[in-house]
């Protein structure tokens, strides 16, 4: 049962910023990029690095996540020793059981899974992030510099540094200090929320910090300072792929669009490929008269309009007439007859009808009006209806503010 | 239904119509409608019908089927109980080293009698792995008990093929009066879709009959013969229904996926195709690309122009090439200018720079798997 190395997966938040697009789902669970939801990355990533024990930490309704993840087999995860386990809380002798109360808390009520595998190192990530990364690489560098906790960081415009957590490193990439959303960044190196720790480590890390009762129980805030105050050997690993947290609306738009573009994240290049749990849906059928271009397509896709820089999920379906620009269409969605969809995001199932109109193009319209529209899944749209640019509709229809 | 029929499936070398297609793999195992193979439309109209055990009899070249199947994994047919089983002849003392063409059905399943001992549903389905169909089959199971017949046969009235095919001549009462093969003139005849339900004690008897018998064909020594002895019934299947077994059939039924109301047939919400995964990232259309009429599958990259045509899993098109009215299969890489116009092409063709190839609509020109041109 012993293992080297084990990953656990942080996948309990609401992801609030994703707004209606999480307000049935975990955010884990919303879909990217045409085939995929954002836990097939670290899950897939997990399994191409060699790791096959993933504990999945569940929290905000994980109902739809805990189908989706199942038994564990499209990533290979299915395995007699180890393979992917859902940790929801539960309860604990006496009537102790409580919910994760932080990241660090949500390991810490797990100390008894790892144990179980009784691992070297364990992997912390995020279930939110959209990137390629061979773990393994990670794991080397923390051996080769006998580190207690190695943190990924990827470099960024020093302009934007401001917005991440920031690790100052010495001339050797060993962390010196660790700044959250600095005004005065010492570095540009911003942490991935990626993290390999010595388990003996952090485990007595974890119980010292669940004994301070003043602590937020939180990896960025009190883990990571408490390594560097105890003057553990803590190194930064520089990545240099493709790399994006997509917590906001904006950005999940932003690497959608990213995928599109091919440049970084090539999901077609397939030396790293990422797997997904998919519905039995024929090919996608592309009509005599549709205009498809700088698009993704996949199974079960009907298209007989227009469909330009724009990303489909199964069963997307666009009528004779109808225009999608600039938007991501997740699964299920039906754009009708004339009805023209531009810079959006339409939730699951979401049905747009003839000649409705959903967002605008940013040049025909006020920058300080303009934004992404998103559309909560299940929404319906009604004939003819115009839903402005910026705006955020529910499954009832009800328009949400950002 | 549940648990109430066992299913079936002959997947052995038959002489076969489909030339190219078939020098590497079954009839069973050709790839069809972009990312499916033949088995996948039978095997997954018996899975939606809650059918849990199926055995495929193969024999011949059945490498390719078993990379297919697996463990029926796709069809969650992967059972603690049952499941898929793969049937190689195992009890055919008949033939030295088992390895000869079967002459027919009853043979298969002669080779293969301790397995049919071994079912444990009341009734049993037989059918061909070349069949494309989606139909329930629970009706024709509940069909089979409700006429209290000895042997349903599910039939269509379409009796268009130029291949080796069974007709039946009915009586008012949809009973199977005669099965003939071969048929000039089929006026008022059926043409059997080879789908056949049977009570398992039923179908042991026979199999030891025609072995003593030394009878091969389940529709000479059973149909053609027992048609007064036994109750054979028709159940007629008018839906979409075609036997693939000529290269012209397989160029045209595919061609035929790109009407949306035969994709609604084969399609049916509630009743999905299953298949082998693999893991492909969506299809990508490059501005440079024009995509017209056509059924693409995922992993594809286009960048030419393609049109009326049916692109496999992991099929790339470069810029300035030109495809029309053809079916690329699996990761078929088209170069730069190259034209190709009804053109088949199997697995791993690689149509290099400025290369055309033209066939005809009714004769299309089909490439070799690995084929590079």
């Amino acid at each position: 049962m012993k293992k080297e190395c084990i990953a656990m997966l942080l996948a309990g938040g609401q992801g609030s910023r994703l707004y209606v697009l999480t307000s049935n789902v975990a955010k884990p669970a919303v879909p990217f990029g045409g085939k995929y939801r954002i836990i097939d990355f670290p899950l897939s990533n997990c399994t191409n690095s060699g790791i096959d024990t993933v504990g999945v930490l569940t929290q905000y309704k994980p109902l739809e996540l805990n189908s989706y993840i199942g038994s564990g087999q499209p990533w290979d995860l299915d395995r007699m020793d180890g393979g992917v386990h859902i940790l929801p809380p539960y309860m604990r002798e006496g009537d102790k059981g409580t919910w994760f109360k932080g990241t660090a808390n949500a390991i810490y009520q797990n100390i008894g899974f790892v144990d179980m595998y009784d691992p070297e190192y364990v992997v912390i990530l995020s279930g939110d992030h959209i990137y390629k990364m061979n773990y393994d690489k990670m794991l080397e560098a923390h051996k080769a510099a006998n580190a207690a906790c190695t943190i990924s960081v990827l470099e960024v415009p020093w302009d934007e540094a401001p917005r991440f957590g920031i690790m100052a490193v010495d001339g050797e990439d060993n962390i010196t200090e660790f700044q959250e959303k600095p005004k005065q960044p010492k570095s540009n190196l911003a942490s991935m929320g990626i993290y390999i720790f010595t388990w003996q480590k952090l485990r007595q890390a974890l119980i010292e910090d669940e004994a301070d009762p003043n602590s937020s129980n939180d990896f960025g805030k009190n883990i990571i300072p408490k390594f560097l105050a105890a003057g553990e050997k803590m190194i930064a690993y520089r990545f240099d792929g493709y790399w994006k947290d997509v917590g906001t609306l904006e950005s999940l738009w932003d690497a959608n669009m990213d995928m599109l573009s091919r440049g970084d994240l090539d999901l077609l290049e397939d030396s790293w490929p990422i797997y997904a749990r998919l519905p039995s849906q024929p090919p996608a059928y592309i009509g005599k008269s549709s205009l498809v271009e700088h698009s993704v397509v996949t199974q079960g896709c009907e298209i007989t309009g227009t469909v330009k820089n724009s990303v489909l999920s199964p069963g997307a379906r666009v009528e004779d007439g109808a225009e999608v620009h600039y938007s991501v269409l997740m699964p299920g969605v039906t754009v009708k007859r004339g009805a023209v969809v531009r810079y959006a995001i339409l939730g699951e199932n979401c049905q747009v009808e003839a000649g409705a109109t959903v967002g605008e193009n940013p040049e025909n319209c006020d920058p300080e009006k303009w934004g992404v529209t998103v559309l909560g899944p299940g929404t319906a749209i009604a004939a003819g209806e115009t839903v402005k640019p910026k705006t955020m509709l529910n499954s009832e229809h009800k328009e949400v503010s950002r | 239904m549940k648990g109430k029929l066992h299913g079936i499936i002959f997947s052995y070398e038959k002489r076969s119509g489909l030339r190219e297609l078939t020098e590497s793999r079954m009839p069973a195992s050709v790839p069809f409608a972009g990312r499916y193979r033949l088995i996948d439309f039978i095997l997954s109209s018996m899975v939606n019908a809650g059918m849990t055990d199926v055995g495929v009899a193969i024999q011949g070249n059945y490498q390719s089927l078993l990379d297919h199947l697996g463990s029926g994994k796709d069809w969650d047919l992967s059972r603690k109980h049952g499941g898929l089983r793969l049937l190689p002849a195992f009890a055919d003392d008949n033939v030295v080293g088992g390895i000869r063409e079967y002459r027919g059905k009853m043979e298969a399943l002669a080779g293969v009698r301790s397995y049919l001992e071994g079912i444990r549903q009341k009734h049993v389905v037989l059918a061909d792995s070349d069949l494309i169909i989606n139909i329930p089959m629970q009706d024709v199971y509940q069909a089979h008990i409700a006429s209290g017949a000895d042997i349903t046969a599910v039939c269509t009235s379409n009796v268009e093929s130029d291949a080796d095919v069974t007709f039946f001549r009915l009586d008012d009462t949809g009973r199977v009066r005669e099965t003939l093969f071969p048929l000039r003139d089929r006026t008022g005849c059926h043409r059997s879709l080879e789908i056949y339900v049977l009570s398992k004690e039923l179908l042991l008897n026979l199999v030891d009959e025609c072995m003593s018998h030394d009878l091969a064909s389940f529709r000479g020594a059973v149909l053609q013969a027992k048609a007064r002895e036994l109750h054979i019934q028709s159940y007629v299947w008018d839906g979409y229904a075609a036997q693939i077994r000529s290269v012209k059939e397989y160029y045209d039924r595919s061609l035929e996926l790109l009407d949306p109301a035969i994709r609604r047939e084969i399609f049916p919400a509630g009743r999905p195709i299953h298949t082998k995964e693999r893991n492909d990232a969506s299809t990508y259309v490059d501005p440079a690309g024009v995509c017209c009429n056509c059924l693409v599958a995922d992993g594809c990259t286009i960048e030419g122009t393609v049109e009326n045509s049916i692109l496999f899993r992991g099929v790339s098109v470069a810029k300035g090439a030109e495809v029309k009215g053809c079916i690329l299969m699996q990761d078929t890489t088209v170069s730069r200018d190259a034209v190709l116009q009804n053109v088949i092409a199997d697995k791993d063709v690689v149509v290099k720079e400025s290369c055309t190839l033209i066939g005809h609509a009714n004769y299309p020109m089909t490439i070799a798997k690995g084929s590079k041109v």
